[in-house]
């Protein structure tokens, strides 16, 4: 394996990676502020599943990053 | 206005009747408990009449009946639960039947006789409890300073206390020791011993005329006496032991004996409260519904919503119940008065599940689509793409048909029957991927893929079709839009749907395009639908709509892309499996391997059941949902018997 294999395979590590950490930190911030108007008002629950769901768009994006970069890597091959 | 599929058609009435039947209406209408009595006030212009006052003696024997029901709910409190009768509906009934006199004077008569009784049983059984509770927290601390008084004569004229300390301050017991001497002149004594890892208990000795100085003294200091029930005050500390602990072992028996006569009580009282509080109760929102009918000299007008098909069912009762005296028509309304009626779903038994699911974000308004079979169709299709196991499927199967077993009704049993068909999509495509427990199907029993396997190797496949069945979703999606808008003749509507319609397909060409799947002559048609396309969807935003428009084209991108999570949380549970499989074979000891293989797997199942549930929800409310409906419509709530 070159350096440039390497690189592109850090490169989709780092495209999941930090969409990862992306969506938990919007996750973390939704979910305490949502699980808080549960308390208050449960018939919210509905509404606060798609706002907690949102976020994780951004890792499916960078999933989709990721896996072209790993197929990219794969035609080189 | 025609009314469109699966919503139960509602109608709005108008009931008038001579006042003098309203009473007898408002019963009749209870228990048919098919109509939603609206406020009079807000029906419109059409109607334009003061709503009836209550007089003296209702507003009266509504407090009354009130106070009367606050005290039967505390009664019954008291009491222990009803058991599950056979005939409660009967009964129920029965009581219902009965005029409010009857009910009023037999609510009075129920308190008076059963109430003193279950309230100095529940008195006295509270106050055994306390003592209980009291006597067991003496005894357990009095048993640790039991060693040290032991020790120590019982003397006339002398008076005996205990502390406790915390062990890290005990040495301001040296310090008592000097003031005590200074106090009484050597006549005193301590005796001190750690009991735990936390306290030192001293017990103190002392001429009893020192007794206030003494004291005094231990206050300053503050330093906790261990202080004895008022009843054994002056008693030694032994002889106190001895009757606490035969009061401990007397009480528990008093308690079952009150606990008893509680359930006799209950066994007599507890159904016929249950059935006057219930019937009272219903008494109770008839007076309150009295408030929102209409009134002229003679007449009582009352407007409500009901299902269209109950309207001759209505008629006919209130013939039989009332007599000709009351009259019953529909009203005619317009589009935007249908609007705001309430919204019944009238799904097929095997749709009526997936309800809950479509109510946990908020009930279509009326005339709206009902999302519900569609829901039915792709939710658990989804779930069983993402989690394609035959294994995993057969135990959700397993457990969900447990769950059935054990859930009658309510949210859970209509979960656990979403589940079941989950479960069969899921067997399904752990076919079609050929996964057993992931790849372990094919070592053991050589299970091959139907269609194809999921793994690094068919990615892109995998990512293709992901893709495809998110363009074919979220294209119906905006189909059933369009079709709404054209249904509500919403220029707005149809111009941004149709305009997010046309620009999906263009992007998705020119995609196809620069993969060189489609010839680039055909480019420029492409770009010339997108630009329409974008058009179309800018058109009502007005000056923003150059912004905003071509945003909102690539956010129907991104709804389609967000399909790919079908099969990245798929393909993560596959190499899940994997994982624990190859754990399995690499372990020395059989034994140990299969555990932590079938830890791994159920870890894996249960992360597979939660995320695939989660993720295809999110699919239909985030992606597919904004696409057409048209939510906000308030549940249907009957005026009816509460029941038992």
């Amino acid at each position: 394996m070159d350096l440039g294999t390497g690189l592109l395979a850090i490169g989709a590590g780092l495209a999941v990676g930090l969409a990862a950490l992306a969506t938990g930190w919007a996750q973390a911030r939704i979910g305490s502020a949502g699980a808080g108007a549960l308390t208050e008002k449960p018939e919210l629950f509905g509404s606060i599943l798609i706002m907690l769901a949102l976020p994780e768009t951004l890792v499916i994006l960078g999933f989709a990053v990721a896996a072209m970069i790993i197929l990219l890597l794969k035609a080189g091959a | 206005m025609r009314e469109r599929i699966v919503l139960l058609p509602m109608t709005k009435v108008q009931i008038i009747g001579s006042k003098g039947k309203l009473e007898a209406t408002l019963r009749a209408l209870q228990r048919l408990g098919t109509v939603e009595i609206k406020d009079v006030t807000e029906h419109g212009p059409a109607l334009v009449l003061p709503r009836m006052t209550l007089d003296q003696a209702v507003l009266a024997q509504r407090e009354e009946i009130g106070l009367l029901v606050t005290r039967l709910e505390s009664l019954g409190a008291l009491l222990p639960p009803l058991a599950k009768t056979a005939d409660l509906s009967r009964l129920y009934e029965e009581a219902s039947l009965k005029s409010t006199e009857e009910l009023v004077a037999e609510a009075r008569r129920v308190l008076s006789e059963a109430g003193p009784r279950a309230q100095s049983l529940a008195l006295r059984r509270d106050e055994l409890e306390a003592e209980q509770a009291s006597l067991t927290r003496y005894h357990a601390t009095l048993r640790r300073v039991m060693p040290l008084a032991a020790g120590i004569p019982e003397l006339g004229g002398y008076e005996t206390v205990a502390l406790l300390i915390e062990r890290r301050s005990s040495g301001v017991l040296d310090l008592i020791r000097q003031q005590l001497n200074a106090l009484t002149g050597d006549h005193f004594e301590i005796n001190a011993q750690h009991v735990d890892q936390e306290t030192t208990a001293a017990i103190v000795v002392f001429p009893r005329e020192q007794s206030a100085q003494v004291n005094a003294l231990l206050g300053r200091e503050n330093i906790s006496q261990l202080r004895l029930p008022k009843e054994l005050a002056g008693v030694s500390f032994k002889e106190a032991l001895a009757t606490m602990a035969a009061r401990l072992a007397a009480i528990p028996g008093e308690i079952e004996r009150v606990r008893e006569e509680l359930r006799r009580l209950g066994e007599e009282w507890a159904l016929w409260l249950a059935l006057l509080r219930a019937a009272l109760g219903d008494r109770l929102r008839g007076i309150e519904v009295v408030g929102q009918v209409g009134t002229t000299r003679y007449a009582f007008v009352l407007v409500g919503w009901m299902a269209r098909r109950d309207l001759g069912a209505l008629k006919e009762a209130l013939a039989a119940a009332v007599g000709p005296q009351v009259l019953v028509g529909e009203l005619d309304l317009s589009r935007e008065e249908m609007k705001r009626a309430p919204v019944a779903l009238a799904n097929p038994r095997p749709v009526r599940p997936f309800e809950f699911l479509v109510a946990l974000v908020a009930l279509p308004r009326y005339g709206a689509l009902d999302p519900t079979p569609l829901m039915a169709l792709f939710m658990p299709l989804f779930f069983g793409l993402i989690l394609g196991d035959v294994a995993y499927g057969a135990l959700l199967l397993i457990f969900t048909v447990l769950l059935l077993r054990r859930y009658r009704q309510g949210p859970l049993r209509s979960l656990s029957q979403v589940m079941i068909v989950c479960g069969l999509w899921s067997v399904v495509f752990g076919f079609l991927f050929g996964e057993f427990l992931g790849s372990f199907g094919y070592r053991a029993f050589g299970l091959k893929p139907l269609w194809m396997e999921r793994s690094g190797e068919t990615l892109m496949s995998l990512l293709v079709f992901a893709v495809a069945v998110g363009v074919a979703h979220v294209m119906l999606g905006l189909v059933l839009g369009i079709w709404e808008a054209v249904q509500a003749r919403s220029r707005r509507e149809l111009s941004e749907r149709l305009g997010k319609f046309i620009a999906l397909i263009a992007l998705f060409w020119l995609l196809a395009i620069v993969a060189e799947r489609l010839p680039r002559e055909l480019s420029t048609p492409a770009v010339v639908a997108l630009i329409v396309g974008v058009a179309l969807l800018s058109a009502p935003m007005g000056w923003l709509g150059g912004i905003l428009g071509p945003i909102e084209a690539l956010g129907a991108l991104g709804n389609v892309l967000s399909y790919l999570r079908l099969a990245a949380i798929g393909l993560s549970s596959f190499y899940l499996a994997e994982v624990a499989n190859q754990l399995y074979g690499m372990a020395t000891n059989a034994a140990v391997g299969a555990i932590v293989a079938v830890l791994l797997h159920a870890l894996n199942l249960a992360l597979g059941i939660v995320s695939s549930t989660i993720q295809s929800l999110r699919l239909h409310y985030v992606e597919f949902f904004t696409k057409f409906y048209d939510s906000g419509g308030e549940p249907f709530r009957p005026f009816k018997q509460s029941g038992v």
